[in-house]
């Protein structure tokens, strides 16, 4: 019996690299022991929303270590060109930012990473939510001028 | 900060403008101009990849006596396109409370169909009944279009005494996925027509300008003069899309609907960003980062740190002979720090 235990055990240790909440939930070891099941009925329920939450909560954005104020790497978990590159082009225009650029490091890791490196006097992390803001704003005119622009079209199709 | 993200190019301007140019029930023509081509093309992305929508996603067969293979059919049916409208309401089914899907993330269809008569029979997607409670009465019903005479697309077809009996389940889901649960049919992305830009490079046996038609919009911008001059600062910045659906989204919702799902990505990542930012004080590491040892060894951990290397605080550029870019072991370099100035 033992010996199968430290079976199981190897080919966790070899995992120590990865950080254990970003493995899949299916590779996590399952931590609740026979003692949480017998708790009462209500610290039962509470602790299975906790776990909802933290699940739901996966975070998508990192930064990645050996980052400084000013020049930091971001990774964003699924996440492609289709954010990766509007958000590069409008970081770009920020005239505090020294540098952006994106990766996806590996077309089959769902990873996509964004480089900031910015001037003195703003952060990298500010400059990234600067950015993120900046294309919402986009999003939201041009959502307006498309409704704008039905609402014209329409118009005219009446009258024509 | 005072500019201008609106401005998407170097010209002042008011911001991206569009302009509808055909609407009807199968397709929106638009020009999306003053935008930048990775927002446009962002649009593009996720209006063919990230709209959710409704689509077959289990079938269970009960009688299957036709000549197709049950898991031919149930790859049929998948494809058969379904009315979303309502969609917001209903849940992912991997979301959902119930155990494997109920009404609030899910559709059920049934067919049962056989040919009774001495000729061979059609059976459409028209066959295919909706029940259960639905959101609304239309989510998850199969798209007739006029040009089928009511009927939708054909399923198979039966042999006289020949049966079919199944129930599907249809559930959310986006294109990335599955394709059959793409929200428009195609769409059509063009700029430059005259490609001025020398974006593409046209195949020609004599001559290119003959040999090519011109662009639908090759009216709507100024053709190259006589002898122009490359513009090696140009970009282009007015879009052509085409945007045609199968009927399980109108067309103008696909767009609205494709910048919601922008907005909602930004969204999220604002969200999560700030929670980056929750342990920003002197700890750069963020508060789940892995487990370095005082993040001093680089190499070690090439795969996570940054370009850069030298996973400790200094400085981007590395500095000094401690600064061993990642080109450092190229086949050009020799050794990183015995590297004039890399």
């Amino acid at each position: 019996m033992a010996k199968s235990k430290s079976r199981t055990e190897a080919p966790q240790d070899a995992s120590e690299d990865v950080v254990m909440q970003e493995l899949p939930t299916s590779h996590q070891p399952d931590v609740q022991d026979d003692a949480s099941m017998a708790e009462v009925d209500a610290e039962d329920d509470a602790e299975v929303e906790d776990e909802e939450e933290i699940e739901d909560d996966t975070q998508r954005v990192r930064l990645l270590p050996g980052s400084t104020p000013t020049a930091a790497s971001f990774e964003f978990l699924n996440e492609g060109h289709t954010l990766g590159n509007a958000l590069r082009y409008i970081i770009m225009k920020n005239p505090d930012v020294e540098f952006c650029a994106y990766a996806i490091p590996h077309p089959s890791e769902p990873k996509m990473n964004v480089r900031i490196q910015t001037y003195e006097g703003t952060t990298a992390i500010e400059a990234l939510q600067k950015g993120l803001k900046d294309l919402q704003d986009v999003c939201d005119v041009v959502s307006d001028k498309f409704v704008a622009a039905q609402k014209d079209f329409k118009k005219k199709s009446i009258s024509s | 900060m005072d500019y201008d993200p609106m401005a998407m190019d170097e010209i002042e301007s008011k911001g991206p403008v569009i302009k509808i140019s055909q609407a009807d029930t199968v397709r929106v023509k638009f020009e999306l101009s003053n935008a930048d081509i990775s927002f446009a093309n962002s649009l593009r992305r996720v209006m063919l990849a990230e709209i959710p929508t409704i689509a077959i996603d289990l079938v269970e067969i009960e009688d299957n006596s036709s000549v197709l293979a049950d898991e031919f059919i149930a790859h049929r049916l998948g494809l058969i396109p379904l009315n979303a409208e309502g969609i917001e309401e209903l849940q992912y089914s991997r979301d959902c409370d119930c155990e494997e899907y109920c009404d609030h993330c899910s559709v059920k269809l049934t067919l049962h169909a056989r040919c009774t008569g001495d000729e061979n029979m059609q059976v459409v997607a028209r066959d295919l009944v909706p029940s259960g409670d639905r959101i609304n009465r239309v989510l998850g019903t199969p798209i007739i279009n006029e040009s089928s005479d009511g009927l939708g697309p054909l399923i198979m077809k039966l042999r006289p005494g020949q049966e079919i009996k199944l129930q599907c389940i249809a559930k959310k889901g986006i294109a990335k996925e599955h394709a059959k649960w793409a929200a428009p049919s195609a769409i059509g992305f063009e700029y430059d027509p005259h490609n001025k830009l020398h974006h593409l490079d046209m195949w020609y046996e004599t001559d290119a300008k003959l040999e090519w038609p011109p662009s639908e919009y090759a009216d709507w911008e100024e053709p190259p003069q006589e002898g122009e001059r490359f513009d090696f600062n140009a970009v282009p910045d007015r879009f052509y899309f085409n945007v045609e659906t199968a009927g399980n989204i109108p067309p103008d919702a696909i767009v609205t609907e494709g910048i919601k799902v922008i907005q909602q990505k930004l969204a999220s990542m604002i969200h999560d960003l700030g929670e980056t930012e929750g342990g920003e004080n002197g700890d750069y590491n963020g508060p789940r980062s892995p487990e370095y040892n005082g993040g001093g060894d680089g190499w070690q951990d090439q795969g996570f740190t940054t370009p850069y290397g030298n996973g400790g605080n200094q400085s981007a550029w590395g500095g000094g002979a401690g600064g061993t870019t990642p080109y450092g072991t190229t086949p050009y370099g020799g050794a990183g720090a015995g590297n004039g100035g890399w």
